[in-house]
């Protein structure tokens, strides 16, 4: 199932993302395809299929068209070019995850998502606001990304949740356990196992059996996984590449708008 | 010769069109192709015979929203009319009273057994006129008596709430109302004067889905026909003057018109790619044609991760390219989810990738096209709630603020869309797909695009 696709080899070398700490590298990490993401636990399909809760378990899928192959369609060479994803190919309906990350040694932040959505996935409509991060894809496909994404590091279960309904909470302070707030309740450590259990999907609808979706990462870990500068991660100082290439792009943008033929001052804009 | 931009032009099936061509030949006031389409937006009107025949009857007029026509019902009022009966009468009539002289260029062209007529002014009259309110006026008006006289409603005296009723379906409630009631039976291609959206913005003041109808599904020429519309009104709004004239004519001749196959070339090496890939296409691309080049090997030009930040030889072309990534992009995301609401993730959030690739390039339009497409994907998904992004016109107020690069990747996006959406092209903006049929000059615009510039490449 959830496999990202292997990214090509150009002939250009890509770099990415700028700087050469630790939090840079995590974010370099997030939007480089060729970059593999390490699987820290195992979720079975069908416990994805009911966190989703777009439809029942062994349920078929439901289509809003009749598949490409059988489809008449207007003559366009440029559909003919462009493979479709398997969920694209048989008409399903578009479901969506949506995460909500915590602010708080986030393993992932809603506004790397996208980088990581767009490098790895086909097919796919990404939106961020405010603490919040949705993806959308035809219903096979936005199952198997998320599997992908639940079971590797850029998921941690204390710390990013999946919420369909009622997103607040990624800026409040983890609870006793731990955990991220969530009003609804979705989620609960389970102290004999230490596991995280979400007894509610995505939409807050009460689950039959509780599902477990592994143990959230130690403190030292999620230091390890994080993606934002922060005093006890890297230094805000580590920063310097970065901003010079922000500040470079931001002017660039403003001479740029102003007047297009001013190339040199672009260039020479740090 | 104002500028030394040599380009060639490409079909959507990669086959040589042009070759050589001077970017000014593209210019939407020098290329014979788009002049005649700016003409024929302004001239054209459409009559919708059945629905006025049906509104007078029903005497179902003076509505405010597209969505909800039935506002107001007085069929106490109405007046039974065979228009569409008599619409060959109705047609020739109208053509009498709308030509300025006997066999001019006035044209009428009537449709769906007669329900639907297609009036296109003498040229003169829009060469006069202020605006192009005569396509909606005169039309109205002279439909207005045609229809007085034909079914005698000649006294004024006798009955007169049927002529305020008469009123009230060609014109709406205008002039209580700044234009007729929008779905007007009596309509000029473009939204009329009264209530464009600012100045210069009458060529783009179509509906996406008017486009994609118009290009007939097919990506790329929908594509070019929304290019030439976003850069009539790029031109008329003051936007590409000066400075700014190289920067629109590259940027649509790349984007819209498939210059130099660029956008094919990345849609086919990225075919079964992601958006990103697109990214590193366009670096490969414009480092190979020397749009952007190897910075010194020196601090700050390289960083110390050995990070670089590339230099541009030519900020206009590299926007070109970046403009035409954008949309290449759009489509190899489009097509491979084969729908449409996946556009405004590409426009709001794939322009990042360029700027960190590149060392801090400035993205596509300056940033422009980044933050008019995370405003449109907010009003395109559930965040704000909204639209779809076929229902929206070029000019409205989320999409509009880019220098026409924009709109055209979301008419690519909807020529995609293998049917996820409601607002569908085919339910929207059925009229213009049999426009698209009767008028030809919106049949294979980069052809006829490509061979009107070759025939005025000498001039220039």
């Amino acid at each position: 199932m959830a496999r990202p696709r292997r990214a090509r080899k150009p002939k250009y070398k890509p770099q990415v993302y700028p700087g050469a700490d630790k939090v840079s590298d995590r974010r370099r990490k997030a939007a480089d395809p060729t970059k593999k993401l390490a699987k820290f636990r195992s979720i079975p399909d069908d416990n994805i299929v009911l966190l989703l809760g777009h439809r029942f378990k062994g349920e078929s899928y439901v289509s809003v068209h009749p598949p490409l192959d059988e489809l008449v369609e207007k003559y366009d060479p440029i559909k003919n070019i462009v493979e479709p994803t398997p969920g694209a190919r048989a008409g399903d309906r578009i479901r969506y995850i949506q995460f909500a990350d915590s602010i708080f040694y986030p393993p992932m932040a809603p506004w790397l998502r996208p980088r990581l959505y767009m490098s790895r996935l086909r097919g796919c409509d990404v939106m961020v606001y405010s603490g919040r991060q949705l993806l959308e894809q035809r219903e096979r496909d936005i199952e198997a990304s998320s599997k992908w994404l639940l079971e590797t590091e850029v998921y941690d279960p204390a710390r990013d949740a999946i919420r369909g309904i009622t997103v607040h909470g990624h800026s409040l302070r983890l609870d006793e356990d731990g955990l991220m707030f969530d009003a609804r309740r979705r989620y609960k450590l389970n102290k004999e196992t230490g596991e995280v259990e979400y007894i509610k999907n995505m939409h807050a609808e009460v689950l039959d059996n509780p599902i477990p979706v592994g143990r959230p990462l130690t403190e030292r870990e999620a230091r390890g996984h994080d993606c934002t500068y922060r005093w006890d991660v890297a230094a805000y100082k580590s920063r310097t590449e970065i901003l010079t290439v922000i500040a470079r792009y931001s002017r660039g943008r403003i001479t740029g708008g102003f007047n297009p033929e001013l190339t040199e001052i672009i260039n020479n804009s740090r | 010769m104002k500028f030394e931009d040599k380009i060639d032009l490409y079909s959507d099936e990669g086959k040589l069109l042009a070759e050589k061509v001077p970017i000014e030949a593209l210019h939407p006031y020098r290329n014979p192709y788009m002049k005649e389409i700016y003409l024929t937006l302004k001239r054209t009107a459409i009559v919708d015979l059945g629905k006025l025949q049906g509104m007078l009857r029903d005497g179902r007029t003076g509505w405010s929203t597209t969505v909800g026509q039935d506002e107001i019902k007085m069929p106490w009022y109405g007046l039974d009319l065979d228009l569409v009966e008599d619409s060959e009468e109705i047609a020739e009539e109208l053509k009498k009273m709308l030509q300025l002289k006997e066999g001019d260029d006035t044209n009428i062209i009537s449709l769906e057994g007669g329900s639907l007529l297609v009036v296109q002014l003498p040229l003169e009259v829009l060469r006069l006129s202020a605006d192009y309110s005569p396509a909606f006026t005169q039309v109205s008006v002279a439909l207005g008596q045609i229809i007085a006289k034909k079914y005698g409603l000649d006294n004024p005296l006798d009955r007169p709430y049927r002529f305020g009723m008469l009123k009230n379906c060609l014109h709406g409630r205008y002039p209580q109302y700044v234009g007729p009631n929008p779905g007007n039976p009596v309509a000029p291609l473009m939204k009329v004067p009264s209530i464009l959206e600012g100045m210069g913005t009458g060529y783009k003041s179509f509906m996406i889905n008017h486009v994609v109808a118009l290009g007939n599904n097919r990506t790329l020429h929908a594509v070019a026909l929304a290019t030439i519309f976003e850069q009539g009104a790029q031109f008329e709004m003051g936007n590409a003057i000066g400075w700014y004239e190289r920067y629109q004519l590259l940027g649509s001749a790349f984007q819209g018109f498939n210059a130099n196959n660029l956008v094919l070339d990345m849609v086919k090496e990225n075919a079964r790619g992601t958006a990103y890939d697109v990214v590193l296409t366009l670096m490969e691309r414009a480092l190979a044609d020397g749009v952007i080049e190897e910075p010194p090997r020196k601090y700050p030009f390289v960083q110390p991760s050995g990070y670089k930040l590339y230099q541009l030889k030519d900020y206009a072309m590299w926007n070109a390219y970046g403009v035409a990534a954008l949309l290449a992009a759009v489509i190899v995301n489009s097509g491979a989810m084969r729908a449409a609401q996946n556009t405004s993730a590409v426009l709001g959030s794939w322009n990042d990738f360029i700027a960190f690739e590149g060392g801090g390039l400035p993205d596509p339009d300056a940033g422009r096209v980044m933050g008019t497409g995370l405003g449109f994907g907010f009003y395109t998904h559930g965040l704000y709630g909204g639209a779809g992004p076929g229902a929206f016109t070029m000019d409205h107020v989320i999409v509009r603020h880019t220098s026409g690069f924009l709109t055209p990747c979301i008419v690519a996006g909807m020529c995609l869309d293998a049917g996820s959406q409601i607002f569908r092209p085919n339910v929207t903006s059925g009229l213009y797909y049999t426009l698209a049929e009767e008028l030809p000059i919106f049949q294979n615009p980069l052809e006829k695009l490509a061979e009107a510039a070759e025939s005025i490449k000498g001039e220039i």
